[in-house]
């Protein structure tokens, strides 16, 4: 009893108090109320897309082009000032949100999606932002939002992984810190998939045995079945010894379950084509695959070969087009996808990075002008998962410098996740090495004007 | 900022849960502490962990008999008190492969198994602990426990570009003095003494140097300039420093008075003073500091990044953990509680080697129950004070205090020698208990507690690998500069392999090696379909699977029994039940229809089986 140090978790963590034994027989847990989505599929735009080329129209850029901007932060910047985007933005769907023409796949569903216009976080630097997006920390110490979210909902199909993270490449700035489970223990840690070979056993790590078939497989472990339960019979109870049998037997059956959840060849080929065939939207698909199965938690990173894509320090304008041309077709499929289905009512997608871009231009030598880091206003796209449909929420100011009304922090955002699958920010706990830790630190309010 | 001020908010929310677990056993809720400035510091320095230890009288028990060690009659008389008796000992094989698997963290060979089971001598088994401890292997056992609590890594959890300048290349110069250490029976007031401030001792040789990388091995941060950044650091260093040694949470006492324990914000800047007053560098076998930034495959081969002497200086409090709000001059100094009235300045330098000097003496009430207990908990699996790294309030209390307060004195009078530590818990007969369950005695403690029969215990992923490799025969005791666990000529101990903070290897983070960002009290046991997929699919594996088929079957004369038997000895020093070889036998007869043949099947099975994993 009391193995586990989850003492922190109050009434939800009360199966955790009892330790494994009692965890692998109920392994989803109860919430602390009723939750709106059950599963999370995060889009990670690696570098920080710009707000006012996507969700946040600014035509006071315009009107003010190449005035210097000011305030505090801004005091020695030397570039050619304000920049307009070159992109038309208009209204779209019943709700009217405007949407710049970067994004017509993601314009037709906007109705099925709450733009905050709002966001803030606390550093202009990649490591620090994407750590704080993903861990709500700026130091690489503390566990990620997904394996807070399966260490409070626990898993929902014991055969396959709870928490998936999806890349093309290995290169990722900061790394495996961005999906840590850190303290938390291991059963919540993220299972990390190269995406750069789609091929299944290439997927996920020793999910087939290169040499064996099934049948033998299976004759291979009826024997040690068989060994192992005389080597239990012989000790008498242990319940331990018991888990380890199931183990195995769940690892039988997840490679056979696995094999077919990650395989997306199995995709019609009109679906293939409504998401696109490119390393992002292929993981957006597999991110479906993988949630109608009952994985909880899937982030997917939009890295390629030069890491972030999004940090657009140059030639910003032709960059970010191109980058928006992939990213929205395939996450305007997956959540037209997850709509048919029925699965968005309780599957929220999240669209968005570490931070936003500088309304202002960043001079380049022999290029095109660039859009800094900018981390006092940027954008958000939410949909489903119990989120409201077609509704903007805060705004930045005229210019897109600093979030003005109804400013959303990083840690209200992960607030307000973890309170739509049901689960109280301040109330999922971990204890350790002396203290209570949580996702939100010290801070965080749920922003309730989103939810439906 | 302020992020520890995360009591305050969940107070509330912990005590509640806390009333939830009131029920479990030994759990020591304690209601807040009020503001310092209220700590009655005589009532605090009675709390049990800060009196000093007693030696204890021996208890009386009926069944005297049984009592080998000092440490019987405790358990014993416990036992007796709750109408249980304990478990006979165990048979000699089982208990050859628990000693020598606790003890060197690899399986007994076949002859060595035979040797001590016909071994008439009355002192056999004497003879066999002596010869286990004075192994080199067993350094390298008790590396494999000290390592993660000097959340022991080679790397940074962060990266930028290629940028390897903080990177530790020849980390493992540390944990090979580690290894030594424990080898040499280094006492263990001089192991941490030296850990801290090798440099400050006149005691320590210049190969001791490399101890300081227990310090200087530890995380580096984003924007180290900045203020708040080494803030964190300190964080780090303090407390790395107090819960591996002390079984203290001083840390949270970063942005305010500690909520639990008797430990003020002054007790924590007055300790992040001494590691605020030093440098981190990278300094060679002789004492030169490699000067300038280098890349780590740049850096000379035996440096070893370890602290030196810097600037002293004293910290004001931090209110709320802001440098911006400073608040009072903490000076260097030890803990309140620890010391007897007001603590006194440090005055040398930094103040390590005073700090090394208050943790590793026999006036600290703490530091010789803390490792005792460690080392409980490596021979026995659950330390007496479950909470190995919190003896504070909100720890939990010992199971047995009379017997953690015996074994403490006795280590300190005896030289704080962790070999005789270790050898008086194994000679004892409650180590040699069998672990086998039963029904009744479990009806009356079913947890164990008690001790009225031995914890059968998971091996560690090093121990487990480790006899993955011995018993298809090769496993390379060669250790030096680590190689990744990935890399398939990889076929060292695990002991040996590079830990990274930026990406834990899969293997050990599947089998539950702990993040090696911070100290790790102990390791979450995890049984997850992953490992087992690990166990059926994984090249290496297969690779081991198909070397054990060999091993055991390379004298084609010998019929498939010979050699099921061969295997039985090898894995699990024990022949095999008719029944197990009738099974192996029938599967053995199936034609295999893969290139693998079924004697590899089989062996993988062997080595897949919960026997290989477990000990009893």
């Amino acid at each position: 009893m009391l193995q586990r140090t989850a003492a922190g978790f109050g009434m939800v963590g009360l199966s955790g108090l009892l330790g494994s034994r009692a965890f692998a027989e109920s392994p989803t847990r109860q919430t602390h109320f009723a939750p709106k989505a059950k599963r999370v599929i995060f889009l990670f735009l690696n570098g920080g897309p710009s707000h006012v080329d996507t969700f946040d129209p600014k035509p006071a850029l315009k009107t003010h082009e190449g005035k210097q901007p000011t305030g505090n932060l801004y005091k020695n910047y030397k570039g050619t000032g304000f920049v307009p985007s070159p992109l038309a933005f208009s209204k779209h769907g019943r709700s009217g949100i405007e949407v710049s023409e970067s994004l017509p796949h993601l314009a037709s569903v906007i109705d099925d999606c709450c733009v905050i216009r709002s966001m803030k976080t606390d550093v202009p630097n990649h490591e620090p932002g994407l750590l704080m997006m993903n861990t709500g920390n700026l130091q690489p110490i503390r566990p990620s939002l997904g394996s807070w979210a399966l260490y409070g909902l626990g898993t929902e199909n014991e055969n396959l992984p709870g928490y998936v993270v999806l890349r093309p490449s290995t290169k990722i700035v900061v790394g495996p810190a961005l999906w840590s489970n850190s303290f938390l223990p291991a059963e919540f840690q993220a299972t990390s998939v190269v995406t750069a070979d789609m091929q299944v056993d290439k997927l996920v790590a020793n999910i087939k045995n290169s040499k064996l078939s099934a049948t033998e497989q299976r004759e291979q472990l009826d024997l040690l079945g068989t060994l192992n339960k005389l080597h239990l019979k012989a000790r008498g109870n242990d319940a331990e010894l018991d888990g380890q049998i199931k183990a195995m037997e769940t690892a039988f059956a997840m490679q056979k379950r696995a094999m077919q959840t990650f395989d997306i060849s199995r995709e019609p080929a009109y679906i293939r084509e409504m998401y696109g065939e490119t390393a992002f939207a292929r993981s957006c698909l597999l991110a479906r695959r993988l949630v109608e199965d009952g994985v909880r938690f899937v982030s997917i990173y939009y890295t390629t070969g030069s890491n972030q894509p999004w940090d657009t320090h140059s030639n910003h304008d032709d960059g970010h087009k191109k980058l928006c041309v992939d990213a929205d077709k395939a996450a305007a499929a997956l959540i037209a996808d997850l709509k048919s289905r029925g699965m968005l009512d309780d599957t929220l997608v999240l669209f968005g990075g570490e931070f936003g871009r500088t309304p202002y231009a960043q001079v380049q030598e022999k290029a095109k002008h660039g859009r800094d880091h900018h981390h006092t206003a940027f954008s958000y796209l939410l949909a489903g998962g119990g989120v409201k449909g077609g509704m903007t929420y805060g705004t930045s100011d005229e210019f897109g410098m600093h979030a003005q009304d109804n400013p959303v922090h990083v840690h209200d955002l992960h607030a307000t996740i973890l309170h739509l699958l049901g689960l109280d920010h301040e109330r999922l706990t971990y204890r350790y090495s002396g203290r209570d830790f949580r996702l939100t630190d010290v801070s965080g309010n749920v922003v309730r004007d989103i939810i439906a | 900022m302020s992020k520890n001020e995360l009591h305050r908010s969940s107070l509330l929310a912990a005590l509640l849960v806390l009333a939830f677990v009131t029920s479990a056993p030994a759990a020591q809720p304690e209601a807040a502490k009020v503001p310092a400035d209220a700590i009655d510091w005589n009532k605090e320095r009675q709390f049990w962990s800060f009196k000093s230890p007693q030696a204890q009288p021996r208890p009386v028990v009926k069944n005297s008999k049984w009592a080998r060690q000092p440490v019987d009659y405790f358990i014993l008389a416990r036992l007796e008190q709750k109408k249980l008796s304990p478990s006979p000992e165990a048979e000699r094989r089982t208990l050859i492969r628990r000693l020598t698997l606790d003890l060197t963290g690899l399986p007994a060979t076949p002859d060595e198994v035979a040797a001590f089971v016909t071994d008439k001598r009355a002192d056999a088994y004497e003879q066999l602990v002596e010869r286990l401890l004075a192994s080199p292997r067993f350094g390298e056992r008790m590396a494999s426990v000290w390592l993660p609590l000097a959340r022991y890594a080679e790397d940074q959890a962060h990266q930028v570009g290629n940028d390897s300048t903080m990177f530790y290349a020849n980390a493992f110069r540390y944990r090979e003095w580690v290894m030594g250490a424990f080898n040499r029976d280094l006492p263990y007031d001089q192991f941490i003494q030296f850990q801290l401030a090798a440099d400050k001792f006149p005691t320590a040789k210049p190969d001791d140097l490399a101890a300081l990388g227990f310090l200087g091995l530890g995380p580096k941060y984003y924007n180290r300039g900045r203020i708040e950044v080494m803030a964190d650091e300190w964080e780090d260093r303090v407390d790395t420093v107090t819960r591996a040694t002390l079984g203290l949470t001083v840390a949270c006492a970063r942005c305010h008075d500690h909520k639990f324990e008797p430990i003020t914000q002054r007790d924590y800047y007055a300790l992040a003073g001494v590691f605020a007053s030093v440098k981190m560098v990278n300094k060679t076998a002789d004492g030169k500091v490699v000067e300038g930034k280098v890349q780590a495959d740049k850096m000379p081969a035996d440096a070893v990044h370890m602290v030196e002497e810097g600037t002293a200086q004293n910290l004001n409090i931090f209110q709320r953990g802001n440098p911006e709000l400073k608040g009072a001059v903490a000076e260097r100094s030890f803990l309140k509680v620890l010391s007897t009235g007001e603590p006194k300045a440090f005055a040398d330098g930094s103040g390590r080697r005073e700090l090394a000097e208050a943790i590793a003496s026999r006036d600290n009430p703490l530091t010789a129950r803390v490792l005792v207990n460690r080392v409980w908990g490596v021979l026995f699996s659950k330390p007496l004070v479950a909470t190995a790294s919190n003896f504070g309030h909100s720890g939990m209390m010992p199971t047995h205090p009379e017997l953690l307060d015996d074994l403490a004195v006795r280590f300190m009078a005896g030289g704080w020698s962790v070999k005789s530590l270790v050898s008086e818990l194994v000679l004892s007969a409650t180590y040699r208990q069998s672990s086998r369950d039963d029904v009744k005695k479990a009806a009356a403690d079913v947890a164990n507690e008690s001790l009225w029969r031995m914890n059968r215990r998971r091996l560690s992923i090093e121990q487990w690998r480790d006899s993955v490799l011995a018993v298809t025969g090769e496993l390379d005791l060669s250790g030096g500069k680590s190689l990744e666990l990935d890399d398939k000529k990889n076929l060292r101990r695990t002991v040996h392999a590079r830990i990274s903070r930026l990406k834990l290897n899969d293997l050990l983070m599947q089998f539950d090696y702990p993040d090696a960002n911070v100290h790790a009290e102990k390791r979450s046991a995890t049984t997850t379909p992953t490992q087992k997929l690990f166990m059926l699919n994984s090249p290496f594996m297969l690779e081991r699977a198909k070397v054990l088929a060999e091993r055991v079957t390379t004298d084609a004369s010998e019929s498939d029994a010979a050699s099921i038997q061969r295997a039985y000895q090898l894995l699990y020093g024990r022949n095999p039940e008719s029944v197990e070889t009738a099974a192996a036998q029938a599967f053995l007869r199936k034609p295999a229809t893969s290139e693998v043949t079924r004697w590899q099947q089989y062996a993988q099975a062997l080595l897949m089986a919960n026997e290989m994993l477990y000990v009893d």
